[in-house]
């Protein structure tokens, strides 16, 4: 007897896959959420220990992570280990890519920024000439943005700036500490706008709790966890996706499941790794191409608010944070002459408080111990966080020869930055090298140097919209332009990915080709 | 050090003894067993460093002491607060440069022999046996303000790299944690842990 017949079968658990199930469910559709990694009981799978109680101290089994800076002794089993998920790149241009195989995906320790794009993103091309334009607007975007932000809960403060639209928000009525408020005020007379963090508030702000659960009290949600996605199965008569052939995880047993439609949110690598081994979706060439993300230069600048030292800080003087959204190249949409020798901008994440790390005091011993005890909670420190132009030639393919550990061909990676982004990154640590001087902050160190590609896990753009099948792998609403019922819903749908970190966005896509496909699946159109 | 603790470790258990016993004398069912048999225990542990010897993994004999006096000048005991020493956090880096990529264990490597190499220069001896002045000439890189970017210098490079090592093993020691925990409890050094997938 045949395995049923399934309304969606949804690859991926995180912020797209879960996003889809959620909206897709709610108007009656029948889901089969498949997971690569297993599900999880937080009473059972999480426990406070102490840092000397673990095997190395803290420092983790040399060598275990080679590309993944996020990780460290506690979380270690959250990360994809690279051995059994191995994946190549030239030396040369390393590239690190960082994944997450449990039910909830990268949600589960994600940063929590919720920012929207602009036309500035949306309609780049028109702004400034480079690349393509996505083949949405904002206006068309803003609706599900709405509806997005009280889902996550996303707290933030109403700002009126053209490159960062206002959302639906949790309104932030918090104060700034006099160190924030004088970095604020520096900004301000160079005419660099600043405002609060967005964020997804609460305990837990991943789909795991905010979506799945609601998906599945409807009764029209099936979660499969441990179920890792081989192939798009085709019907070669309709030449239509028919399903979805996976291998279990654990036993590693070979499963199909049948569905009208498949969507895929596995993430943008992972995502365009099926669809390649599945041989689809690629009559334009540029699967796989236009990888991109954005570059970080984290702690950009650190510097110690010199009032604060000996622990002299008056109350009020430390803590808080804030943000600098892009500010350069903007004017006015669509006529801006560049105010900079390269494109685009960069956004700033700072904060107020702490004790700068002992590496920028010059000393050891009894000295060291001095200056830290010292400059405790004196600490001022910037992440810069860049955009990246989408090239074609920065790309994944399959690796002939590297497989994982459960035989599916591997990804390799080929991606560096461009000229655009190292002038980016050295305008960036001039102008808050500046900022801090400008806000009395006495400079402990600087630099320019991002960090590899991938790293700041926002990859993006190797299954891009457009409206030309020619030169794009999907449509506006996320469907791939040669199998109508194939659709994919994660970050590697975008054509500009902007200095906003993107998963609002992603989740706004998912939520926005769900509505689309529920009415396309209603028509008999699906 | 470790002989010590062990000492007062083991003088804290007898202490306890004779009242325990005494106690138990009087019911046969609570001398069979103090515990609660319808309570799942939490029993208190510790991990090896404080009790046991670790083997050396990696460096040699006299790599070692050149680590164990690195280790002592970049965090020494200070008052009542702990060293590296307390921390043993030579033995610690030993053991987890024995499981560490090639490149940070030639690092090692040709660090400490350095540090001996330089000692040998100046005074003829190791850098574990070398003056206080002495060595804290050879670990005058140790002085050159940050960069971003790894110094091209060998034993700077090195040296910035023992620093943080040294600073992290040891902070991150129950030895550390214990005293300095009592004046700080943002140094309590726990934080959520996930269990590995099965």
């Amino acid at each position: 007897m045949p395995s049923p017949l399934h309304d969606v079968v949804i690859i991926g658990s995180g912020a797209s896959g879960a996003m889809t199930a959620y909206q897709l469910t709610k108007k009656g559709i029948n889901c089969l959420l498949l997971e690569a990694g297993p599900n999880f009981d937080y009473t059972k799978d999480r426990q406070i220990r102490a840092v000397y109680d673990l095997p190395y101290r803290g420092f983790g089994k040399p060598g275990r992570f080679p590309h993944v800076t996020q990780a460290n002794e506690f979380t270690a089993a959250l990360w994809a280990d690279e051995k059994q998920n191995p994946y190549t790149f030239d030396p040369k241009d390393p590239y690190y890519w960082v994944r997450i195989r449990r039910m909830g995906g990268k949600t589960l320790v994600w940063g929590r920024a919720s920012w929207r794009l602009s036309d500035y993103e949306f309609k780049a091309k028109d702004h400034d000439g480079y690349g393509d334009n996505w083949p949405v607007s904002y206006a068309e975007m803003a609706p599900y943005y709405d509806q997005c932000e009280p889902l996550l809960r996303v707290s933030g403060r109403i700002e009126k700036l053209p490159q960062l639209p206002d959302g639906v928000f949790l309104e932030d009525k918090s104060g700034d500490s006099t160190s924030i408020a004088r970095f604020i005020s520096a900004a301000k007379q160079k005419g660099i706008p600043t405002t609060k963090q967005r964020r997804a508030q609460g305990t837990l702000a991943s789909s795991a709790n905010l979506l799945l659960p609601d998906a599945l009290a409807t009764g029209k949600l099936t979660i499969l966890p441990n179920a890792i996605a081989r192939e798009v199965t085709v019907d070669k008569a309709t030449g239509k996706a028919n399903g979805i052939s996976f291998v279990d995880r654990r036993s590693r047993r070979e499963f199909h499941v049948r569905a009208r439609v498949v969507v895929l949110g596995a993430s943008c690598l992972e995502t365009t790794r099926l669809l390649l081994n599945s041989k689809l979706a690629n009559s334009s060439g540029v699967l796989g191409h236009y990888l991109f993300d954005q570059f970080y230069v984290k702690n950009t600048v650190q510097a110690i608010v010199p009032e604060a030292k000996n622990g002299r800080a008056p109350g009020g003087l430390m803590g808080g944070t804030g943000y600098i959204p892009r500010f350069t190249n903007l004017g006015l949409l669509g006529k801006a002459k560049p105010d900079k020798d390269y494109l685009r901008g960069y956004a700033v994440d700072f904060s107020s408080g702490g004790t700068p790390d002992p590496k920028y005091f010059p000393h050891y011993g009894e000295d060291l111990q001095k200056a830290l005890a010292a400059h405790t909670n004196t600490g001022f420190n910037a992440t810069t966080m860049g955009s990246v132009l989408p090239r074609f030639e920065n790309h994944v393919s399959i690796d002939p020869v590297v497989k994982d550990a459960w035989g599916i061909p591997a990804l390799r990676i080929s991606a560096r930055y461009s000229e655009n982004e190292f002038k980016m990154a050295t305008d960036a640590m001039n102008t808050l090298a500046e900022l801090c001087h400008a806000a009395g902050f006495e400079m402990l160190g600087q630099h320019d140097q991002m960090v590899p590609p991938g790293e700041s896990i926002h990859e993006l753009g190797t299954c891009r919209m457009g409206d030309n099948p020619k030169t794009s792998v999907l449509n506006k609403w996320n469907q791939t332009h040669d199998v109508k019922n194939v659709f994919v819903v994660d970050g590697s749908s975008f054509v500009v990915g902007g200095s906003q970190n993107p998963t609002l966005t992603i989740t706004a896509l998912a939520m926005r080709a769900a509505d689309y496909m529920a009415e396309e699946m209603r028509e008999g159109s699906l | 050090m470790a002989q010590m603790m062990k000492r007062r470790r083991i003088l804290q258990v007898a202490a306890g003894l004779p009242a325990a016993i005494a106690l138990r004398a009087q019911n046969p069912y609570a001398a069979a067993t103090s515990g609660k048999p319808d309570e799942l225990p939490k029993l208190e542990a510790i991990p090896p460093d404080g009790v046991a010897d670790a083997q050396r993994k990696f460096c040699t004999g006299i790599q070692l002491a050149a680590l164990k006096r690195l280790c002592d000048m970049v965090l020494p005991r200070i008052g009542e607060t702990p060293g590296a020493a307390e921390a043993q956090a030579a033995e610690f880096l030993d053991f987890i440069l024995s499981e560490s990529p090639t490149d940070r264990q030639t690092l090692y490597r040709t660090g400490l022999d350095a540090l001996n190499t330089q000692a040998r220069a100046k005074q003829g001896k190791s850098f574990a046996e070398v003056d206080a002045a002495t060595a804290a000439e050879i670990l005058a890189p140790l002085g050159k303000p940050w960069t971003y970017k790894d110094p091209a210098e060998p034993l700077t490079k090195f040296l910035r790299t023992a620093k943080a090592d040294i600073l992290t093993a040891t902070v991150n020691s129950r030895e550390w944690i214990q005293v300095v925990s009592q004046r700080n409890r943002n140094a309590a050094g726990t934080s959520i842990f996930w269990t590995e997938i099965a």
